[in-house]
């Protein structure tokens, strides 16, 4: 177990634009300012991760009692590994309790923005998290798949009671609703694969590319 | 003189087949100290001066993983010994002490005390056993290393040697640069400062480098022989001795005289060293110059009359400020966090911190506020405080260090405050006060400050631990006040060098126009000596007296940054894209839409009523034109979300006036819209979108909300009689329910249109649904939604 609440001192005002739908477009600063600023007040970034052994042959985790992962992209993405990282990261409720309250107050264009810088925050907690799993798994050879989460591809979301329940994300205050949405709701679960080939151990775990998406109409799309 | 470490350990047990899976490396120390014994005895034979014990993992917290806390002492004293069987009293021994695994709060869960408690134990067993120095290494957190720090100088008297691991970035993991290592172990006392682990000699030759720059402490190096690579299934490093020991004189001329080896260097790579060394020059320093320096976990700032002013942030402080205050006692501590960001953005360097509120937990509410803060900006802290209680919790819970304000020369002040900064590391802000009161002139708080001076070096501070405050008192009430604290600081910097600070606001109590005479005051004190105010950085007037006698004093050269700063340059104010006086009202207000504009619409709808435009045209030719324009560029890409929303906000604005001005037409809504996140699902912002746009182009709105059952939505149509029912699913998991709501509203024999999205839903999927239309984004939805109300 390793609990990790990265120190950040600001959100990505780039991601948060693309988060947003904005993408390259022109668009009052200070409204994303605003929202990045604010978002950072009100955030409790905090993440937790677990390492397990993973069977590829039989796309098993070693988890008491052990997790069997379903669906192609996901089991075709941790090929080759034989250990995986189990992560659980969130921003906090305060913040979408805040979203929530502005767009009633009619600041809807601030609303959508905090919501998207929210989602900045929580990927950017992730990332920091995977550096601090980079600088331990790296000491043993081990290289890092990108991060991949329940719903990526055709992996089944119906999985993610088990996501929570390997990567403890109760430690940090993430569950599931029956629904299996995430709450609070800015929070991820996701999986890294890490495997080991001959050669140097730089970090090379890529981003999620959104050309392998299929969702082509989605707002953040690269 | 140059010493030479040993190299891995864990590596030669390994070869050895002396680690079985699931084994203790450190259980060996009991176990077989033979074992442990000869390999240390390979590093000696290699020229090896200080080894190192084999307790990296001998904590406590750590050997709890093997269910052996409880033998910490017996495994540390075993692994002393094992060490000093080898290394007789011509080698060194330094007690190895690795990290615990667990990153400190806040940015793990480990408290600092537990933290703090593991290594006490350690360092104890280590010193009981005999070693000769105390060794914490390979940490990425200097937190636990400030926590093992304190515990090995709490419960030992042996040098401390503190090595933290750094990442290709050239920071630790959790983002300490280097001189930021040196300044803050530095001043806590660490008598070795140095590196091991994570990377080859290559790169740690830059980071020795930035160490010795930064402190006169001896600096050690114990690099990896290379940086990791995967050989025939196994983790392997791949410089060999002779390359290894080619970079040992690099290190010794970037400033380390303690050299040896971490993962995967062996005794042949230690020979090495000793080989390369042997002729190479005695390594001479010279004598840094001390000035103040500052830290919190990732940043030094300097204050020095040879560089720009830094500004100390006042604003923490809830005297005389009730919200403050009260968020303080709740426990809030909202408006702490934002002073501390904006105060940052302003342009303060440092932060006071304050948490002066009566009847409350000071010591609790300053830690909580230290531990905040730090995680919000990187700004170094300023512990502004009268009580040591308070003081020293938080300057233990501060990662970095901090300076204390303030000490007088008052008796209880020096005999409690002095030890608690040399024990934290912590800078003093000196303050000419005695027991007996504030004294007047220039000459006699000298005297007042030499006392506290002296005391303080008695003690054990040196240069570069003090910052002098120039004692402001009211001109109203000393009409030389002003010329005290000129004087006062021209002599602070003829007699000591040291950097002066004060707080400015209190030379104008009492008069008019206070804005003035501060700012006047702070050029001259800025000429006289004056490094770091106190203030309030959102003052604009005091900025800007600051950056024109940056420029005056040839702090900003040539005036480059006055010239630059946009608000010394007379630039006329930015045309508006276009002139809404210069439109028809009409246009003008369908513009102000366009643009987003919500500020310019009551003065614009003003103009329209005025013209005795008729309300439904307005909304027709202006506000819905408008709408309509921007929904045929979102189309088409070329405006983004975003945008609608802020035109929506533009319309909600005209429309709140318009329902103002003519109440009447209140109710005759474009028709009646029943909107709802389906049950199970929690994501309602899209719906929200929805609803914002409908309800601002003159839709009746009723919006239930999110996790709303199919029971509630149809009963709702009905008892509305809706035009449209909207509905909204995110996942695939919760699009299922949309089916059944359609089911339902059929069932009811309801005729009001459905339409449907949320992320997961496809035009396919709304089809099977039985829904009449599927909207993919919230401007669709208005189109489809106006659409059905036109026919």
């Amino acid at each position: 177990m390793a609990i990790f609440n990265s120190p950040f001192f600001e959100i990505d005002k780039s991601e948060t634009k693309r988060y947003a739908g904005l993408r390259q477009s022109e668009f009052d600063e200070k409204i994303i300012e605003e929202a990045c600023e604010l978002a950072r007040l009100i955030i409790h970034p905090t993440g937790n991760w677990e390492i397990y052994d993973y069977d590829d042959t039989s796309q098993t985790i070693a988890s008491t009692p052990p997790f069997h992962i379903q669906g192609e992209s996901i089991k075709k993405h941790l090929m080759g590994c034989d250990k995986v990282v189990l992560l659980s990261a969130t921003v906090g409720q305060e913040i979408e309790d805040k979203i929530t309250s502005l767009f009633k107050e009619g600041k809807y264009a601030l609303s959508l923005i905090l919501d998207a810088a929210a989602t900045s925050a929580v990927e950017q907690n992730a990332d920091l998290m995977e550096k601090a799993i980079f600088e331990k798994v790296s000491r043993q050879g081990y290289k890092m798949k990108w991060r991949f989460s329940p719903g990526y591809g055709d992996w089944p979301i119906e999985q993610q009671p088990e996501m929570i329940r390997t990567s403890k994300a109760d430690i940090i205050g993430v569950h599931l609703t029956e629904s299996m949405m995430l709450e609070p709701r800015k929070s991820i679960t996701a999986i890294i694969g890490l495997y080991i080939i001959e050669g140097n151990c730089t970090n090379e775990a890529e981003k999620h590319n959104c050309a392998a998406c299929d969702k082509t109409n989605c707002l953040a799309r690269k | 003189m140059i010493h030479i470490f040993d190299g891995a350990m864990g590596t030669i047990l390994q070869q050895k087949g002396l680690l079985a899976p699931g084994y203790c490396p450190e259980l060996l120390n009991v176990d077989r100290p033979e074992e442990i014994t000869a390999v240390h005895q390979q590093y000696i034979d290699a020229g090896s001066t200080i080894i190192e014990t084999n307790t990296f993992g001998a904590s406590p917290l750590k050997l709890a993983h093997y269910d052996l806390s409880e033998r910490a002492r017996e495994i540390n004293i075993a692994a002393v010994k094992a060490a000093r069987a080898a290394a007789g009293d011509k080698v060194k021994i330094a007690g190895s002490m690795g990290p615990t695994g667990k990153f400190i709060k806040p940015l793990g869960d480990l408290d600092f005390e537990d933290a703090y408690e593991n290594y006490k134990v350690q360092a104890a067993a280590l010193a009981e056993g005999g070693a000769d120095y105390i060794l914490i290494e390979t940490s990425i957190d200097l937190q636990e290393m400030r926590a093992a720090l304190l515990a090995a100088k709490e419960v030992t008297k042996l040098p401390v040697i503190c090595q933290l691991s750094y990442s290709e970035d050239g920071r630790t993991v959790t983002g300490t640069d280097p001189q930021t290592a040196a300044i803050t172990l530095d001043a806590m006392g660490a008598d070795i400062i140095g590196i091991n682990c994570s990377l080859g000699p290559e790169q740690l030759v830059p980071i020795v480098k930035i160490l010795s720059e930064n402190t006169e402490k001896p600096i050690s190096v114990q690099p990896n022989a290379g940086l990791p690579q995967l050989v025939n299934g196994k983790t392997t490093f791949p410089m060999g001795p002779e390359d290894f020991g080619n970079w040992a004189p690099k290190l010794v001329q970037a400033g380390a005289t303690y050299i040896g080896g971490c993962c995967g260097t062996s005794p042949a790579h230690i020979a090495a060293i000793k080989d390369a060394l042997k002729d190479f020059p005695e390594p001479t320093f010279k004598p840094l110059r001390r000035r103040l320096m500052l830290s919190s976990r990732s940043k030094t700032v300097a204050v020095d009359k040879e560089l720009p002013t830094v500004l100390i942030g006042e604003r923490i402080n809830p005297t005389g400020r009730k919200k403050l205050a009260a968020e303080i006692k709740d426990g809030s501590f909202l408006s702490v966090k934002k002073e501390a960001m904006d105060q940052v953005k302003a342009g303060a360097k440092l932060l006071d911190v304050n948490m002066g509120v009566g009847g409350i937990d000071q010591a609790k509410a300053m830690k909580k506020a230290i531990t905040e803060i730090s995680q919000l900006t990187d700004a170094p802290l300023v512990i502004d405080t009268s009580d040591p209680e308070v003081l020293e919790a938080g300057l233990r819970a501060y990662p970095g260090r901090a300076l204390i304000n303030s000490v007088s020369a008052e008796k209880e002040r020096l005999r409690t405050f002095i030890p608690l900064a040399i024990k934290y590391g912590a800078a003093i802000l000196c303050l000419p006060l005695t027991d007996d009161g504030i004294p007047k002139t220039a000459e006699e708080r000298l005297k007042v400050m030499d006392i506290i001076i002296s005391e303080a070096k008695k003690a054990g501070l040196k240069d570069g631990d003090f910052l002098l405050d120039g004692l402001v008192m009211t001109v109203a009430a000393d009409q030389y006040a002003c010329a005290h604290v000129l004087n006062t600081l021209r002599l602070y910097r003829e007699k000591y060098g040291y950097p002066a600070t004060m707080g400015l606001s209190n030379i104008s109590f009492g008069l008019p126009n206070r804005p003035l005479i501060n700012s006047t005051f702070f050029a001259m004190c800025l000429a006289a000596g004056l490094d770091a105010p106190i203030m309030n950085p959102y003052d604009e007037q005091m900025q800007n007296a600051l950056m024109a006698s940056m420029a005056l004093l040839g702090k900003d050269p040539n005036g480059k940054d006055f010239s630059t700063n946009e608000k010394n340059l007379s630039v006329p104010k930015k045309a508006a894209v276009a002139k809404q006086e210069d439109l028809a009202p009409l246009e003008a207000i369908k513009q102000a839409v366009i643009e987003g504009n919500a500020d310019a619409m009551p003065e614009l709808l003003e103009r329209a009523f005025a013209d005795n435009i008729d309300p439904n045209k307005l909304t027709e030719k202006a506000l819905t034109a408008a709408m309509n324009e921007i929904g045929v560029d979102f189309g088409a890409g070329r405006v983004f979300l975003p945008q609608v929303l802020l035109s929506a906000e533009a319309m909600r604005s005209a429309f709140n006036i318009i329902k103002e001005k003519y109440p009447a037409k209140e109710g005759e809504g474009k028709g009646t819209v029943v909107l709802a996140t389906v049950k199970g699902d929690v994501h309602d912002l899209g719906k929200n979108i929805v609803g914002a746009l409908l309800e601002n182009s003159g839709f009746n709105l009723i919006d239930l909300g999110k996790d709303v059952p199919a029971e509630e939505i149809v009963a709702s149509a009905i008892k509305n009689d809706a035009d449209i029912v909207g509905l909204c699913a995110l996942m695939t998991t919760t699009m299922t329910e949309i089916d059944e709501v359609i089911r339902q509203l059929k069932e009811s024999g309801n005729t009001s249109k459905v339409i449907v999205g949320g992320a997961a839903l496809t035009q396919d999927y709304a089809d099977e649904a039985g829904a009449d239309f599927y909207a993919q984004d919230a401007v669709i939805a208005l189109n489809i939604a106006n659409d059905i109300i036109s026919k």
